[in-house]
């Protein structure tokens, strides 16, 4: 769904913008270094779930929204999955109508709050600025742009709620209240249609809540997000597990003629090495999800979670990154990131690295487990650890870990959380045979509309991916919003 | 009647023949097809390290999302492709176990120490009555010493049977500097049985295309020599269990290797030429063999002709055509 380029002049020539590009020269504007973003503290930090990017004044923010030359061609828009119209945001700050830039980001983003705190944007958005491309400098901070305008028409107690068209009786079902299923039923609530999500879990958010630790975001900013929603009229379930709870076809009798299917990847993956049942050892996803959405950090509780005090994270993703942040901030004397290639080759955002390396976060790199061993109450005590090396490059175009024979060595470990990766949800693909799927367990969908191989059912995000980043879904959402109610007025119109 | 009962890996088997590991073994219907046949045990087709790690490659190459979006997803693809693998062949040891009543003995071939033991322990844990090891990396490494490629067998007998405890053979390739000194010192390490030897695909030309092709896919009956050879050297002083490989297709080789000291043989070739049904006809002439030359069980005859036994143990030292070399006739 390319954003026309017609419109792009038409929004850029409008007199405000003119005025506001007149405001500096291009030289002066270049000649503006990259604001800083400020943060918590290390060792504040690490006593809480305190979020550590502090987010911009506004003073902050103006500076930076004077560093974008609000292009003819803005490329940025290219690098964003949900086609924010960033040069119109951004030029809205330097303008000093911080509320008009969250309209402009809400125009075509339900979650910008979210976004600005958890997109890869150095991949994306940033990674297409001319400043990046053509000068070969630090890209404008669109990310944090997108943050304080969210932020701030949060706080200002001014929330704009998008237009929703007149309702059509229209009854669409969503599943998953992930990033693609918030952003699908955003977009269909517009429309004017019925929009129910259903939710396994008991709180809304899907991986935002159960994945992302409140200290890089705040259940509270996913929470203002989602009332939004309601305030559109997205109805919500929560504890309601399609599949089981009821079945899609008890749902179509129930009058719901739409279907999309957010389900997420929640299926931990394993290395199976021997020793990985042990007490002690556990998939990311069951700590993250414990600590986040269960308070399993409070002994308290009934089911607290271990607070170890020498914590080994196996992988070197961004759910890696999550997992041994939080295991010091649960008290972990020594938390290690064990990873088996080297620091270049590890998937985790940048930031991420650096704030776990700010923390205190050891990383051993080039380092492999092998096998675990326990004590006589079966409770993880050792892991025997490989160092690797690297090869020639493989089909990642990362240089391949082989292991140095001979080079184990054991580690004192008392928890131990396997963040290796995540196999898709199989509940849907399995309670509907019909429903095309890959071997690896995503649902095929057609690439463009996101139609499933069933027609009245759409599909996006990890379902589909895999693994994808939050802004990857929340544009699968988008696409299949506007694929779906195609799909139903043709229908209809037939 | 004759008795054929015989040992392979250490494993009491009602007669010396065995299946080799090959697409024969890949599947429940091919397995239950062999026990009719009469096999007395059967090698599953081996599962590759280097295979998992193609698959892998292959899907992280063709799944990889623009600007790397999904690597997280991916990082670890491996282990998931190697679950998967290994989770079809614990399944297939599973229903052939249940499927046959003869030993059902998997295979297995890795590239690095690590995997050796993760795979036996795993294969162990789904009921196989045996592993064998099919070790074998070629040594085309012109900078690698003699002594470090032999080093490598070692430490690999060294941690499985540390974490084993089923019976373990190694199928051997012939390529040694001292293949005596090997054999030898690897039928004392600890494995129940030697397999003497693969039979490793090759390499040929198509010289009115201009190609590269694989070479000849089968063995024919001529090759069991080599075989032959060093298992009547290795017998006599050998620590496990001998079983002959390559080349035999017919009950004289079969006979021929029984005397020279294998316990057991392994078959692949002769039952795709032939068809399963050899099996029995191999069985059958072996009994008419043995009752012809009074022999009641195959201890009676198996060893008789291995260099220990032979009245001119020198020939089996012989390679080179001499004038003096008076054995060979016309």
């Amino acid at each position: 769904m390319a954003v026309s380029k017609a419109y792009l002049k038409e929004e850029r020539e409008q007199e405000w913008r003119v005025e506001v590009r007149k405001l500096l020269k291009n030289k002066e504007r270049t000649a503006l270094p990259r604001v800083k973003m400020g943060e918590v503290e290390a060792r504040e930090r690490i006593c809480s779930n305190i979020e550590v990017n502090k987010g911009l004044s506004a003073d902050e923010a103006v500076n930076e929204a004077r560093r974008c030359l609000d292009c003819p061609d803005p490329t940025c828009i290219s690098g964003c999955p949900v086609e924010i119209n960033i040069p119109k945001f951004i030029k809205r700050i330097e303008q000093g109508d911080f509320l008009k830039a969250a309209r402009v980001l809400k125009e075509t983003s339900t979650l910008p709050a979210v976004c600005g705190r958890v997109c890869p944007q150095e991949k994306q958005c940033e990674a297409k600025c001319f400043y990046q491309l053509k000068l070969k400098n630090e890209p404008v901070a669109i990310g944090y742009l997108e943050r304080f305008a969210a932020d701030y028409e949060r706080e200002s107690g001014q929330i704009s709620v998008p237009e929703v068209a007149p309702a059509n009786g229209i009854k669409i079902a969503v599943i998953g209240s992930g990033p693609a299923g918030l952003t699908f039923a955003g977009d269909m609530a517009k429309q004017g249609y019925d929009v129910t999500v259903f939710e396994a879990l008991h709180e809304i958010g899907g991986v935002l809540k159960y994945g992302i630790p409140e200290f890089r975001l705040p259940n509270s900013i996913v929470d203002v997000e989602i009332d939004n929603l309601k305030r559109m009229g997205v109805k919500f379930e929560n504890n309601f597990i399609v599949g089981r709870t009821a079945s899609i076809e008890d749902l179509k009798e129930e009058g719901f003629a739409g279907f999309f299917t957010g389900s997420g990847a929640g299926l931990p993956r394993f290395m199976n090495i021997p020793g990985e049942n042990y007490i002690g050892i556990l998939s990311s996803n069951e700590y993250l999800t414990r600590v986040n959405l269960m308070d399993a950090a409070n002994p308290d509780t009934d089911t607290p979670v271990i607070s170890g005090k020498q914590v080994a994270v196996i992988g070197g993703g961004n759910t890696a990154m999550d997992s041994v942040r939080t295991a010091r901030r649960l008290g972990a004397e020594r938390a290690m990131i064990i990873y088996r290639r080297s620091m270049e080759e590890m998937p985790a955002r940048v930031e991420e690295i650096k704030h776990a390396q700010e923390e205190g976060i050891e990383f051993l790199t080039l380092t492999n487990p092998v096998a675990y061993f326990a004590d006589e109450k079966g409770r993880v005590n050792k892991v025997r650890v490989q160092k690797m090396e690297l090869g020639e490059p493989d089909a990642s175009g990362r240089r391949r870990p082989m292991p140095v024979e001979g080079s184990e060595y054991d580690i004192d470990v008392d928890t131990v959380v396997v963040s290796v990766g995540v196999s898709p949800n199989p509940l849907i693909p399995s309670s509907l045979p019909q429903l095309e799927t890959t071997r690896w367990g995503t649902i095929v969908v057609d690439e463009d509309k996101l139609q499933t191989s069933i027609p009245e059912m759409f599909a996006g995000g990890d379902i589909v991916r895999g693994g994808a980043t939050v802004i990857l879904a929340m544009g699968d959402g988008r696409n299949a919003a506007a694929a779906m109610h195609k799909y139903l007025q043709d229908k209809r119109n037939a | 009647m004759s008795n054929l009962q015989t040992t392979y890996l250490g494993i009491p088997i009602k007669n010396p023949i065995v299946v080799g590991s090959s697409g024969l073994s890949s599947t429940i219907d091919g397995i239950k097809a062999l026990a009719k046949a009469g096999v007395a045990a059967i090698v599953l087709k081996s599962v590759f390290e280097e295979e998992i790690k193609a698959e892998a490659e292959q899907t992280i190459g063709q799944q990889l999302g623009q600007d790397d979006n999904n690597l997280e997803f991916y990082d670890y693809y491996d282990y998931q492709v190697k679950n998967e693998v290994l989770d079809r062949y614990v399944s297939l040891i599973r229903e052939a176990k249940a499927a046959v009543d003869i030993p059902i003995i998997a295979s297995i071939n890795c590239s690095s120490y690590s995997e050796w033991v993760s795979f036996a322990h795993k294969i162990e844990e789904a009921g196989a009555d045996g592993i064998e090891l099919n070790i074998f990396k070629l040594p085309f490494g012109v900078k690698d010493e003699a002594a470090a490629i032999e080093k490598i067998y070692f430490d690999i007998v060294d941690k499985v049977k540390t974490s084993l405890r089923i019976p373990f053979g190694i199928k051997l390739a012939p390529y040694f500097t001292n293949l005596g000194n090997v054999i030898h010192r690897l039928s004392h390490s600890g494995a129940q049985g030697l397999v003497l030897f693969n039979r490793f695909t090759s390499v040929d030309y198509d010289i009115e295309n201009d190609q590269v092709v694989v070479g000849k896919v089968y063995s024919n009956a001529d090759e069991y020599v080599n075989s032959l050879r060093w298992i009547s050297i290795a017998a006599p002083n050998a620590g496990c269990d001998l079983i002959a490989s390559t080349g035999i297709h017919d009950y004289r080789t079969l006979v021929k290797m029984l005397m020279a000291g294998a316990s057991s043989v392994e078959l692949v070739s002769a039952i795709y030429k032939e068809g399963a049904e050899v099996v029995g006809a191999m069985l059958s002439e072996l009994e008419q063999w043995m009752s012809r030359r009074g022999f009641q069980s195959i201890a009676d005859f198996k060893g008789r002709l291995s260099q220990g036994e032979a009245s001119n143990p020198e020939v089996f030292e012989r390679v080179q055509f001499m004038r003096y070399f008076s054995g060979h006739k016309q």
